[in-house]
């Protein structure tokens, strides 16, 4: 027995999935060229900073890079989860970044996961935190996730490029995850938001808001945009402000879109600069992401582009019943999940488009993941 | 074949723990079998146990061999003893039947009528093991490993198929199976078989017809016919061998045109160097009467008829008889040829198999018949060539017979699998047209394509295509150093282009800024692509599908039928293959034979079989019922309201939710998502199976395909909650090797048992308690919690005693096992840093550092001796000298990374499969004594007596000291005092008053003496008195309790009596 067999994998791509998967679907793997011929090969600060946070969770994983980093082993463990966990995310991804695969693992842990998690709560390249309070917990819901002890907390908010945001995870224990069966994605009945500031004046909120309900009020009433302004220690180390909206439609399904405006973040440790490149001005923001909003419900589906991902693996990890879910244009990430679920869990999936309405309605037969490090009490 | 929704499969539980652990997986009900004469046996109550801990089947006792009783009381008597021992261990009301002995070798019809009547409405738990893993009883076993291979070296690996009903739930391609005593293996290959027991047409009528009645029983010996991938094979007794060939010439006669093919050549040849000279002799006559069949198959009839009339015991009238008696001397025949697959059975069944036999061809040919009309444009033609072929058996009437059934029954045809196996060559070109075509419209790449990439169907390489194009691409930035990566990319349009961005972002849009521009209508590129890619496929996705249904309508066939292309051209290959190498005689039976004895017959005769067999050696029958997904068959009967019933409704509704769900996809992308589904007939394929699998099969143990679920091929520790089976005698040591059966597999293992203590500590128990649960830690390939565990000690089967030592479930797994143990002297002081401690009087204290190996007071260099563990401690208060020192200690302990899966399919069954031996085993083989630690005997207490010195107070403190606390120094005396010594000299009036008080003094004492005498007296009296009484009471009650018992009794009988009555 001893010896394990790795599964080999090749690439950066789709790091997260592929280590979501490997640790669920318990295959040892092994990732080779990993930015090899890059002038800066190997991992980024924040996939090392992802392999931290699932060695913090599990117990018995096993990570081996080699010294430019180009290649990789993992063998996954048990996942643990525990309580007042704390895990310091890095300057280089956003906390959205940790949290997509960190919300799936710890369904499956053996016991509930509380988590601090430290970084930059808001950029623009991953979903941001109120986005996930707002949209990725109730999909979960969807799933039979029990809404008791799924939680997020912002304690305080970091923008790129020195974050020193702060937010408190808390995430249930599951047996198993149950089939969905979700076409109707109704008609939107209300958009909510939130927009943050941090270090920068509370007017920026307020622009911003002005500039998306003049988009939205031409077209529903029902819009209200929260301002969280934050100041002193709860504001971070960056200035920033961002924007995040959610539409809810009249079937409970939630189609969100944000963004965040900031000084770019500098690569891999290097300090940016001290000229600084114009920030986009706020009104912009506003409207830019309304009508990003705009384009996410004309695209049409259950869920937005960003949660596609999301949606497939819960699908794929549901009992073996079959799953039918409807999703606008299938994004990159998703297609990426699609495969890697393949090649992991064995889950193909039908894939349909609907002419008539511009979407494609995906079906699958769960694999029956079910939590087997859950003690029995 | 059982009613229009089930089948049947029985197969006998052998008479080995290990084949009864398998059994007990896999039995959807068990028939116990009991010799009433002998009682129940350990095997009976071990199979039970079994069942109980991996989901508790149906069970049904039947009870045999109450012929043997004589006396009808005690009979009585028997059944109600072990009716009642039988329901204490399954629960009250459980099932019993009593089989009253054999008549003529048989059982009675119509107690065997009544059990089959209810086996066939039984109803069946889910069971949440079985209900979530696929599994596959093997019914058939072949070796495909190329013959050359084996020749070159007869040990290597083999390739081995193994085919079966597909049973619990969906089977993935990509699972990993458990072969029951090999090992785990992952499938090479899984094909889905047309079901040789095909459930009958979906027409609304009460009961099945008689021609759907069907039995498959490849491994069993029953029955001539085996299904495979892509051919049909036919065990063909030797005189039907030379109808065959008598067929083929018919055949050459027919297609004049056509050459003979070199593989049915090579078959004659064959044949004809197979003959013996009494079979020659036979054959002369057979090509006398081959060219006038009509009479001579006749006199061939009345010739049996007449041989076996005088053997066969059965009474049945006319042509049934003549029938039967013809069949069964075929098999008769083929026993004597030997060429019949793993027959032993087959001998000592007599009557039965035979007409298994027959009901089996006739069965087939039915099916195939009807199906065959279909192909409108295709009668004749096949026809024709029926006629031909299968004029052997019967007369032309027969056959026409025949030909009238099949036009009539055209309109019921099934499924269309077969279809085309019979099918004319005149077809192919056709055909072929039409797959051009299909393949043509297939070109279109459809969404799941793109996803998937091309090939679909082969994963591991399109993924590893997919990963290496995505790989070239992410680095295709770096252009100075990779101009070659150019070619490459341009290759990939749409989707993956974007793909080389190796950030790993959910979000999508990396031209999010031009999302306002986007709303307004203009699209970015990449979009158009994409748009283009969902719609434009899809249109041609439909228009594949009209190209689909468009061919079979050419064909004259108005249904539409959704195969794919490739099933199709396997079905192709099929027909070649059919011409090539197999010659298929089918055997026509007109509906005539089929008369309604001849089913009753039939079934008495199979289940008699099943029991005759499991009569002689083991006790339990097992039975297994495949539901196929019958539809609203167990719905809409309100009676039982039962949570097993609401269970199962729930379960039903979501399969069938399921089923619809997938309904309208082409079969392989079904196949690909969903699996294959239960109830197939399936092939594994799987490689490099050790050749002891193949050299040491039976066909009497059954074989056992268990799918592994996620993560379940993974090792590690697993907790279980464990008890000692309150038969076994012993309780179970630690470490001690126990052999597990959990989930499919059967490991031996070392486990060590724990107790959790108050605090959450799992303390290592060197025994497990007599009679309560406990712990157990214990390494090996991992099963989900909740799965119930069986522990078995001894294999062998000559053991008097019961062999279950333990049952457990399953809590947890985990890498590492937490179990502690009290520490042990000889523990490293350096560890114990830290530690508390305490004296005996309650002073604690912590240890502190590990000292010099010496005592403080006498060092080294002084003589003093260097001595191990020795630490620095400090206590809260002054310890005196002698006190004495605790400290509690946990030690972890190691449980031993050991697991060995049980082999026994590679070794002959009937030998005794010898794992790790346990350490008294070792000791007694080896006679070796058990090891004594002087230390750890009880030796006689010594205890010296304590001598205390006297106390002495110094001068300086008695002097300081208050009189009174100050010693008194008083000397003792020689003499005694004055007042002791001197004599006394009493005066006249006191020496009268003296002698008064003692005069009064004695008179009281005897007044005192005589008071006391008579009381006395008077209480023994009393006594008497009372006892005598007392006696006589207890007479009088004992007279009235008996009378009260008396005449309850008789108002309890009489009220038996009524009851009967």
């Amino acid at each position: 027995m001893g010896k394990t067999t790795y599964k080999r994998l090749k690439g950066s791509q789709s790091f997260r999935q592929r280590l979501v998967l490997a640790t669920l679907a318990n295959t040892p793997v092994l990732i080779e060229d990993i930015r090899s011929e890059e002038t800066w090969p190997g991992l980024r600060p924040h996939e090392v900073s992802l392999l931290r946070l699932l060695e913090k969770v599990c117990d018995d994983c096993v990570v081996e890079i080699n010294e430019t980093g180009s290649k990789m082993k993992y063998k996954p463990g048990t996942v643990m989860g525990g309580r007042n966990l704390v895990h310091d995310c890095g300057v280089s991804r956003s906390i959205g970044y940790f949290l997509e695969p960190l919300i799936v693992i710890g369904l499956f842990a053996k016991k509930p996961i509380s988590i601090m998690l430290k970084g930059i709560t808001n950029d623009f390249k991953d979903p941001c935190v109120d986005t996930f309070r707002s949209t990725t917990l109730p999909m979960l819901k969807r799933f039979g996730v029990p809404s008791e002890g799924l939680g997020l907390k912002i304690e305080s908010r970091g923008s790129p490029p020195h974050g020193g945001g702060q937010v408190f995870v808390t995430i249930p224990v599951i047996d198993k995850l149950t089939a969905v069966n979700w076409l109707d994605e109704g008609m939107v009945k209300r958009i909510r938001g939130v927009t943050y500031s941090t270090r920068v004046s509370s007017q920026f909120e307020n622009t911003m808001i002005h500039a998306a309900r003049g988009i939205f009020n031409r077209l529903l009433p029902d819009v209200h945009i929260f301002t969280d302004h934050k100041a002193g220690p709860h504001a971070g180390k960056s200035p920033g402000y961002g924007i995040s909206l959610v539409a809810e439609t009249t079937s409970g399904c939630f189609i969100s879109a944000d963004t965040a405006v900031s000084h770019a973040q500098g690569e891999a440790g290097e300090i940016d600069n001290d000229e600084k490149e114009e920030l986009t001005p706020p009104e912009n923001v506003g409207e830019e992401i309304a009508s990003f909003l705009l384009e996410e419900i004309q695209k049409g589906g259950v869920v937005d582009s960003t949660h596609q991902g999301l949606l497939f693996l819960l699908c794929a990890l549901c009992e073996p019943d079959v799953s039918k879910v409807r999703v606008g244009k299938l994004s990159p990430y998703g297609i990426e999940t699609l495969r890697s679920i393949r090649d992991f869990l064995g889950v193909t999936f039908d894939i349909r488009p609907d002419p008539s309405t511009g979407t494609v309605i995906l079906r699958c037969v769960g694999c029956g993941y079910k939590n087997l490090a859950r003690k029995v009490s | 074949m059982l009613g229009k929704q089930r089948r049947l499969q029985f197969v006998e539980c052998p008479n080995d723990i290990n084949g009864m652990i398998d059994c007990a997986k896999v039995a959807d009900l068990a028939l116990l079998l009991i010799d009433g004469s002998y009682g129940f046996e350990m095997e009976t109550f071990e199979f039970l146990n079994l069942m109980q801990n991996h989901g508790m089947p149906r069970v049904m006792g039947v009870l045999t061999h109450l012929d043997t009783f004589k006396d009808v009381k005690k009979l009585r008597k028997t059944k109600q003893r072990l009716k009642h021992r039988f329901w204490t261990e399954i629960y009250d009301g459980a099932k019993l039947f009593y089989l009253s002995g054999l008549i003529h070798g048989k059982y009675s019809k119509r107690e065997i009528h009544n059990l089959a009547r209810f086996i066939s409405v039984m109803k069946f738990p889910p069971l949440s093991w079985r209900t979530s893993h696929p599994y596959v009883l093997v019914d058939r076993f072949e070796d495909v490993t190329p013959p050359e291979r084996v020749q070159m070296n007869n040990k290597c690996d083999r390739n081995v198929t193994l085919y079966g009903y597909l049973r619990g739930c969906n089977l993935k391609k990509g699972n990993k199976v458990h072969i029951a005593g090999v090992g785990d293996y992952s499938i090479a290959g899984v094909t889905s078989l047309a079901d040789p027991c095909p459930l009958p047409s979906a027409a609304k009528k009460k009961g099945l017809r008689d021609k759907e009645k069907l039995f498959y029983a490849p491994m069993s010996g029953l029955g001539d016919l085996l299904y495979d991938k892509d051919a049909v094979y036919i065990n063909i007794n030797d005189h039907l061998v030379q109808f065959s060939k008598v067929d083929d010439e018919n055949k050459k006669i027919i297609r004049k045109g056509k050459d003979q093919d070199v593989g049915e050549v090579l078959v004659k040849s064959l044949q004809n160097t197979k003959y013996s000279i009494d079979e020659k002799l036979e054959k002369s006559f057979i090509n006398l009467f081959s060219r006038k069949p009509n009479i001579s198959s006749e006199t061939l009839n009345d010739a049996k008829d007449t041989n076996e009339q005088s053997g066969e015991g059965i009474k049945v009238d006319g042509l049934v008889d003549e029938h039967v008696d013809d069949d069964l001397d075929d098999s008769e025949s083929s026993d004597k040829d030997g060429d019949v697959n793993k027959d032993e059975i087959a001998a000592s069944r007599s009557s039965g198999s035979d007409e298994d036999n027959l009901k089996e061809h006739l069965e087939f040919n039915n099916g195939r018949l009807r199906r065959k009309a279909i192909f409108g444009n295709n009668i004749d033609h096949s026809d024709l060539k029926d006629s031909d072929e299968d004029d052997d058996n019967d007369d032309d009437e027969d056959d026409n017979d025949n030909v009238d059934n099949q036009s009539s029954s055209g309109s019921d045809f099934s499924d269309g699998e077969d279809d085309q196996i019979d099918d004319g060559m005149g077809n192919i070109s056709k055909w072929k047209e039409s797959l051009l075509e299909r393949t043509v419209s297939r070109q279109n790449i459809n969404l799941m394509q793109l996803v998937y990439g091309k090939s679909a169907s082969t994963s591991a390489t399109s993924s590893n295509g997919v990963q290496d194009s995505s790989e070239d691409e992410e680095s295709d930035d770096d252009e100075f150093f990779r101009p070659k990566g150019e070619g490459n990319k341009k290759l990939r349009e749409g989707l993956d282009s974007d793909n080389f961005n190796t950030e790993d972002c959910s979000k999508f849009r990396s031209d999010w800024l031009k999302a306002a521009r986007r709303n307004q209508g203009s699209e970015s590129n990449l979009e158009d692509d994409e748009d283009n890619d969902v719609y434009g496929d899809f249109e041609d996705l439909e228009t594949g599908e009209k190209h689909e249904s468009h061919p079979i309508g050419d064909s004259g066939n108005g249904t539409i039928q959704n195969e794919d292309e490739s099933a199709i051209e396997e079905r192709s290959c099929h027909e070649m293959m059919c011409e090539l190498l197999l010659v298929i005689p089918i055997f026509w039976f007109s509906g005539q034979f089929c008369c309604l004895i001849r089913q009753n017959h039939v079934k008495l005769a199979v289940l008699t079989l099943t029991f005759f067999f499991t009569y002689n050696g083991s006790d339990s029958a097992e039975e297994e019922i495949d539901n196929k997904q019958g539809a609203k068959f167990h719905r809409g009967q309100p009676n039982e309201v039962g949570l097993i019933d609401k269970m199962k409704e729930e379960i039903e509704l979501r399969k069938q939710m399921n089923i619809s769900e997938l309904n309208d996809l082409d079969e392989v992308t079904r196949v690909e998502i969903e699996g294959f589904r239960t109830g197939t007939y399936v092939r594994l394929e799987i490689h490099d199976v050790p050749f002891e699998m193949v050299e040491y099969f039976d066909p009497f143990h059954p074989i056992l395909v268990g799918g592994i679920g996620l993560g379940e091929e993974n090792i590690g520790y697993m907790q279980a909650r464990l008890k000692r089976h309150r038969w076994h005698r012993k309780v179970l040591k630690t470490r001690d090797p126990i052999v597990v059966s959990i989930g499919w597999r059967r490991f031996q293992t070392i486990p060590v048992y724990a107790i959790e203590d108050q605090n959450g500590r799992h303390r290592m128990l060197k025994y497990t308690p007599e009679h309560m649960h406990c712990l157990a830690m214990f390494w090996g390939p991992l099963a989900p919690p909740h799965t119930g565990v069986v522990a078995v000690q001894n294999l062998s089967n000559n053991q008097a005693a019961f062999r279950i030592t333990a049952t457990a479930v399953i809590l947890e797994f985990n890498h590492e096992a937490k179990i502690k143990k009290k520490i042990k002297l000889d523990l490293e002081v350096a560890q114990c840093e830290g530690k508390e401690v305490r004296t005996v009087s309650g002073i604690r204290g912590q240890v502190k550092k590990a000292a010099k190996e010496e005592i403080g007071n006498e060092p080294k260099k002084k003589g003093g001796q260097t001595r191990e563990g020795i630490a620095r401690c400090t206590f809260e208060d002054r310890i005196l000298m002698s006190d004495i020192v605790f400290m509690r200690g946990w030690a972890d302990v190691e449980v031993p990374q050991f697991f060995n899966p049980l082999t026994t399919a590679l070794q002959p069954r009937d030998r005794t499969w010898q794992g790790m031996k346990t350490v008294a085993q070792l000791r007694r083989e080896n006679k070796l004594s058990i090891p004594v630690n002087k230390d750890s005997l009880y030796k006689p207490i010594e205890r010296k007596q304590k001598r205390f010195n006297p106390l002495v107070i110094p001068k300086s403190l008695q002097a300081a000291l208050p009189f009174e606390s100050k010693p008194k120094d008083i000397p003792s005396r020689k003499q005694p005092l004055l007042e002791n010594r001197r004599a006394v000299v009493m005066e006249p009036h006191e020496r009268k008053v003296h002698t008064l008080v003692q005069h009064l003094q004695l008179i009281r004492n005897e007044k005192m003496k005589k008071r006391k005498l008579k009381v006395e007296q008077k209480r023994k009296e009393l006594e008497a008195e009372k006892a005598k009484e007392e006696q006589l009471t207890k007479k009088r009650q004992r007279e009235e309790r008996r009378e009260r018992y008396r005449e309850q009794d008789k108002l309890k009988k009489k009220i038996r009596r009524h009851s009967e009555a």
